[in-house]
């Protein structure tokens, strides 16, 4: 994204002034270049289900971001990252199926509800470090995903029995969803998202995330409530996904189990890993290329994790800060030695590499 | 027949005394190299389908299948060890998300192999002890060789062969001037620790269904028992774990076999709700 030429020579000339203001697509024109070949795509006149595959990756991209905007903005690794989502997917079908709500208020209680859920997870795992974030949304995460195989609801009149692994089905205002609405609608959703997502990331609060998760007791020692702001990541990161959540279970009809599966949270953990955490815009991409491929292979699901399982830890091993982070790490050395900002030395960039 | 509260207490008894061989595993791991391995039920996994497969070519004995498992598990627990857990011991993301890919990477795995159904061992006829109380022989068989060997593992630690260990749990940087080889040690204690794992779940893969996902359980029974009872003391581990599944076997019979799991995970959060600074202190210092 970042680091065409002149670019670079303007940031130089710069140094030591004002800094200039940055709008949040810094990254020039390719995010526009892709969102066009995006709104292009469907008048190529592609079969239902490639439309179909793009129209979950737009979603999934959206996941993806949120889940960085907790574990890598501010760096507390949730593996729990599908409570919000299926919260909020299971919210909007139960508020529409048996209360009777129309949707868009549906929706807009499911978004706060996941918002809630995750303002309380981020005061549970506040106190904790590390490893130990992950290990108590991890043990969340599967506790919502027992809770929705093990419990059915109940339909009134009908005696349907809805719940456990068949899920519930979302009452919708129109029939059939057609296919190209449902594409630009996801698409939109996805801008608007990871727009926000920028601008939170590049805010103040999100300065003071990046500042959190580089070293807590010096977040601290100046002054940051730091407990706070982690909540705030949870709450805010937690609303994204539960937006997404509304948006899939709107897309696809029916509110399943899946939706809080630990497979889940592990595919956004890896779209961020294998884009870059902290980049919002990495996960996204990340989302959308493995999705397409792997959908387009139709494999069946269990090979599809077992896919995302072995690129994920084939990026771990080999690109520890991510492939576009570790390519941005050899840029900017590359930056490094044409004169430009030299890395620190001896100290640890933001991804946890060992500076040169 | 009685009431069947004390074949329920035996029962978890017999599994809980195998987990523990599974939870020091656990314990050795974050003892030596320092890490949460969240793939350490995969390994108790492995087992259980090791014994499965044996048990199809007319070996039906765990007893026979433990060595075999252990064996296995060793051979992929040092490549694991010694190609990811070690490089990336100190970076904070990779590590727990890693050890998950491992374990779902074999969970479907094993679906794919095995198919997602629940299979099951045919363990032979149990004895009928006092009372209509039915002894099932994999569980006693288990119960001791999960002992026996838990009682081994408590003799080479505390004796010359396990000082190694010991020295590198207190502090590897001394370790390291004294000339021992920390990173090999690592990886095979990692090695050893995960086939303890596969043996434990080759012991016990008579006791209930064999499935991609069985591993879940015993992976949260293990990280509360390392949570609770440290890495220091073998016998605090092999009590702790009987507890557990003694508790686990009740919730199983009172409310239903899913509600063991949710119990744990519940177990698992409200201790770290509870004690956040006093577990920090027990994982040590990374780096």
């Amino acid at each position: 994204m970042r680091g065409s030429f002149p670019f670079r020579a303007a940031k130089v000339s710069l140094r030591g002034g004002t800094p200039p203001a940055r709008s949040p697509w810094r990254g020039g024109g390719w995010p526009a270049a892709g969102i066009g070949l995006l709104l292009l795509f469907p008048l190529s006149s592609p079969d239902a289900f490639l439309l179909d595959v793009f129209t979950t990756g737009f979603l999934l991209a959206a996941f993806a971001a949120s889940w960085d905007v907790v574990g890598g903005v501010s760096g507390q690794i949730t593996l729990g990252h599908a409570l919000p989502f299926g919260v909020a997917a299971y919210a909007c079908a139960l508020l529409t199926t048996l209360a009777g709500w129309p949707l868009p208020l549906a929706v807009a209680a499911a978004v706060l509800l996941a918002a809630a859920a995750g303002l309380g997870i981020g005061a549970l795992s506040a106190p904790l470090a590390g490893p130990f974030v992950a290990l108590l949304t991890l043990a969340l995460g599967e506790i919502a995903h027992e809770a929705a195989v093990g419990h059915t609801f109940f339909s009134g009149p009908g005696g349907y029995a809805w719940g456990g692994e068949g899920g519930i089905p979302v009452a919708l205002p129109w029939r059939d969803a057609a296919p190209f609405p449902s594409y630009y609608a996801a698409l939109a959703f996805l801008c608007l998202a990871s727009f926000g997502m920028l601008r939170f990331s590049r805010s103040g609060a999100g300065l003071i995330l990046r500042a959190v998760e580089g070293s807590p007791i010096t977040a601290l020692a100046s002054g940051v409530p730091v407990a706070r702001f982690k909540r705030m990541a949870f709450a805010v990161g937690s609303a994204f996904a539960g937006a997404a959540g509304a948006g899939f279970v709107v897309h696809v009809g029916r509110a399943t189990a899946t939706d809080l599966s630990l497979e889940l949270s592990f595919q956004a953990a890896t779209f961020a890993a294998v884009g870059g955490r902290g980049t919002i815009v990495g996960p996204v991409v990340a989302a959308l290329v493995l999705h397409v491929l792997f959908r387009a292979l139709s494999l069946p699901p269990s090979a599809r994790v077992l896919l995302y399982a072995l690129t994920l830890l084939v990026v771990l091993r080999f690109f520890p800060g991510g492939v576009a982070g570790t390519a941005r790490d050899l840029a900017s050395r590359r930056a490094g030695k044409e004169g430009g900002r030299p890395p620190r030395p001896g100290g640890r960039n933001r991804n946890g590499d060992e500076a040169p | 027949m009685a009431s069947p509260l004390p074949q329920v207490l035996l029962d978890g008894l017999f599994a809980g005394g195998t987990y523990a061989l599974m939870a020091a595993g656990m314990a050795l791991i974050l003892g030596v190299v320092k890490v949460i391995n969240l793939s350490h039920g995969a390994f108790f996994t492995l087992g259980a389908y090791v014994a499965y497969a044996l048990a199809g070519r007319g070996v039906g004995s765990p007893l026979a299948a433990a060595p075999l498992a252990a064996v296995i598990a060793f051979a992929f627990g040092v490549f694991l060890g010694k190609s990811f857990v070690n490089p990336v011991r100190s970076h904070p993301f990779a590590l727990p998300v890693g050890t998950l890919a491992c374990a779902l990477l074999f969970e479907q795995a094993a679906q794919l192999v095995w198919g997602p159904h629940p299979l099951s061992i045919e363990a032979g006829a149990p004895w009928i002890g006092p009372g209509g109380l039915v002894v099932r022989r994999w569980g006693a068989v288990a119960f001791l060789s999960s002992a026996a060997l838990l009682g081994c593992l408590k003799r080479v630690l505390s004796s010359r062969p396990g000082l190694p260990l010991r020295l590198i749990a207190e502090d590897e940087e001394i370790a390291g001037s004294l000339g021992m080889d920390v990173e090999a040690i690592r990886y095979l204690t990692f090695g050893a620790a995960c086939a303890m794992a596969a043996a434990a779940g080759a012991l016990l893969s008579p006791s209930g269904a064999v499935t991609p996902t069985m591993g879940r359980a015993p992976l949260l029974l293990s990280l509360v028992v390392v949570i609770v009872a440290g890495m220091e003391s073998v016998a605090a581990i092999f009590l702790l774990s009987i507890g557990l599944g003694v508790f686990g076997n009740a919730c199983a019979w009172l409310l239903s076999p899913q509600w063991s799991y949710v119990a744990l995970l519940a177990a698992v959060c409200l201790l770290l709700a509870a004690r956040p600074a006093g577990i920090v202190a027990t994982a040590g210092r990374r780096d």
